[in-house]
Parts: C-alpha cells; structure tokens; sequence
C-alpha cells in the first residue's frame, strides 16, 4: 500500500473546510436514512427507495435549473466528455438498497450488515485510489490517512456494536 | 451465510463504485448533475424491480409521514458532496470521513432519542472517529 515506485503525486492535505463538508453530508445521510427507513417501515424497501430516487430526480432538476439561470457558464466541467459508462453509478447504488435488504433480513442483521458494509466500502475505496480506478486521479494514501482511517473503523464499528448489543 | 457475508461485503463495495462513477462524471459535467443521473439511472432501474417485487404503488404510500418523502431530497445533496469531495480527498478518505459524520451523528440521535445502547462502547466509539477526523488533518 505504501509508496515505493508511485509516479502518483504526494496527496495534500485536506482543507478543514473539506472536512467539515464531508462531515455535514454524513449527518445529512443520517437523516436520509431514518427518512428513507421511516418509508420502507411503512411500505415496502424497495418502493422506499424507489420514491427516494424519484423525488431525488426532481429535486435535482429543480437545483440544476436555479444553478443554469444563475450561472450558464457552469454547463460543462473542465474534464472533457465523459464516457457512457461514468452514467451508470445509479445502477450499483440503486442495487446497494435491494442487496443491503437481503443481507439486513439475514441472521446477520443490520449490526452485521453494517459493520461488513464498512469493510467492502473501505477495502474498494483503498483500491480505487491506490490504481486511479475509473479515471479518477491514482493517489497512495499518506500514513496518518491509513491511522485517521483505522481509528474511524474501530471507532464506527464500537458504536454499531453499542447498539446491536444494548438492543 | 458465508454467501449473507460476502454479499454484506459486496453491498459496501456497491457504494464505493457508485461514489467512483460519481465522481468520475462530476468531473466532466458538476457534482449536482452527477447526482441527477445517479437518481435518474437508479430510479429507471428500480421501476422493474418494483413490479416484479408487488407494485409501483403500495396502498399505505398515501398515508406516509411527510418527512418519510424527504429522503430523496437529501440524498441529492449527499450525493453531490460525494462526487465534490472525492476528487480532492480521494476515494479512502471521502469515505471515512462520511462514515465518521454518519456515526457521530447517529450516536447524537440515539442519545436525543433514548435509543438503548451500551454507553462506553458509544463514548469511545466517538473519540476514536474524533481522533481519526484529526489525523486525517495532520501531515
């Protein structure tokens, strides 16, 4: 994992207002979650997150179209066309709902599935970044990326075990 | 229950390819239209999967709480800062740090909420992702 004949760049470091970014959006997916779960409690997992990608669809038009009359420069990013396939992570995260419902409804429950969900999100996360997968930039973790990242899975697994245990 | 495993495995792995293709197309386009073809594509393949699964409509949609429909609203987002994020911190870090928003505010709602849950196990939970929020700052 570590860097020996990497002609990849040393990453930076990220900018605290990075941080705070990604820390807001994982709250934000805490709320989306209990929504999301509020509506597969009531009718069905499927249909929950069926609506959840409907009025997402709408939402978003709603926020491109206020963004295009605001600003009509910002059409087209800086990295050229994107290839077909770059339009598919819908497919794979639309499968991550019925997959993750298989696995929630097995003995292994939501502590279970959670906790094997990190492990899969975190093993292909390093990978991605250590090959530059999918066209993004190849970028080999620094040392206290690979501690910060320890830390969060110890610390998210004692937590997701708080629960599954204290229930 | 090995297969139960490997498909837990395979459903993180679903998120970190989704977030990668994501981000790949953010860079072509922006993050908030790679966060409306990731709803659009899911919604189109998640039609048929509905019909075979019962129906488009279930009786009880009517009747769900209003905030039960705001999930898709907030996902835009997160899934925009998704693909923002993970060309300037890369893969691993996007998604540790997240998951490390994700978990402290949870623990927050299940403390709001009195959800029950062995406390230590909570507390250290929380320091150990304040620890590595700190770290992932550090050169």
């Amino acid at each position: 994992m570590v860097a020996r004949t990497s002609s990849a760049e040393a990453p930076r470091r990220p900018h605290p207002l990075e941080i705070l970014a990604a820390l807001c959006a994982g709250s934000l997916l805490t709320l989306m979650l209990l929504s999301n779960g509020m509506m597969a409690a009531h009718t069905t997992p499927i249909f929950a997150s069926l609506t959840a990608h409907g009025v997402g669809s709408l939402v978003a038009v709603l926020l491109l179209g206020v963004f295009w009359v605001r600003r009509p420069a910002l059409r087209r990013g800086p990295g050229g066309r994107a290839p077909l396939w770059a339009y598919l992570g819908g497919i794979s995260g639309a499968l991550t709902v019925v997959v993750s419902t298989v696995v929630v409804n097995s003995s292994l429950a939501l502590t279970g599935t959670m906790a094997l969900g990190l492990a899969g999100q975190v093993a292909l996360a390093l990978i991605f970044d250590a090959t530059g997968a999918l066209g993004l930039e190849r970028r080999l973790p620094r040392r206290n990326d690979l501690l910060a990242l320890a830390a969060i899975i110890v610390g998210t697994l004692l937590i997701i075990f708080a629960r599954g245990s204290g229930a | 229950m090995i297969w139960m495993v490997l498909l837990g495995i395979g459903s993180g792995m679903l998120v970190s390819l989704s977030r990668q293709l994501n981000g790949r197309l953010a860079l072509s386009t922006s993050a908030m239209q790679s966060s409306f073809w990731n709803h659009l594509v899911g919604f189109v393949v998640l039609v048929p999967c509905a019909l075979l699964a019962g129906s488009l409509w279930p009786a009880e949609a009517v009747s769900a709480h209003w905030f039960a429909w705001a999930g898709g609203a907030i996902g835009v987002v997160f899934v925009a800062s998704g693909s923002w994020l993970i060309p300037r911190l890369g893969a691993a870090l996007t998604g540790g740090l997240l998951v490390a928003g994700q978990m402290l505010s949870s623990v927050a709602f299940d403390l709001l909420r009195g959800v029950d849950a062995i406390l230590w196990m909570q507390i250290s939970g929380v320091a150990l992702i304040l620890l590595g929020v700190y770290l992932s700052r550090r050169g």
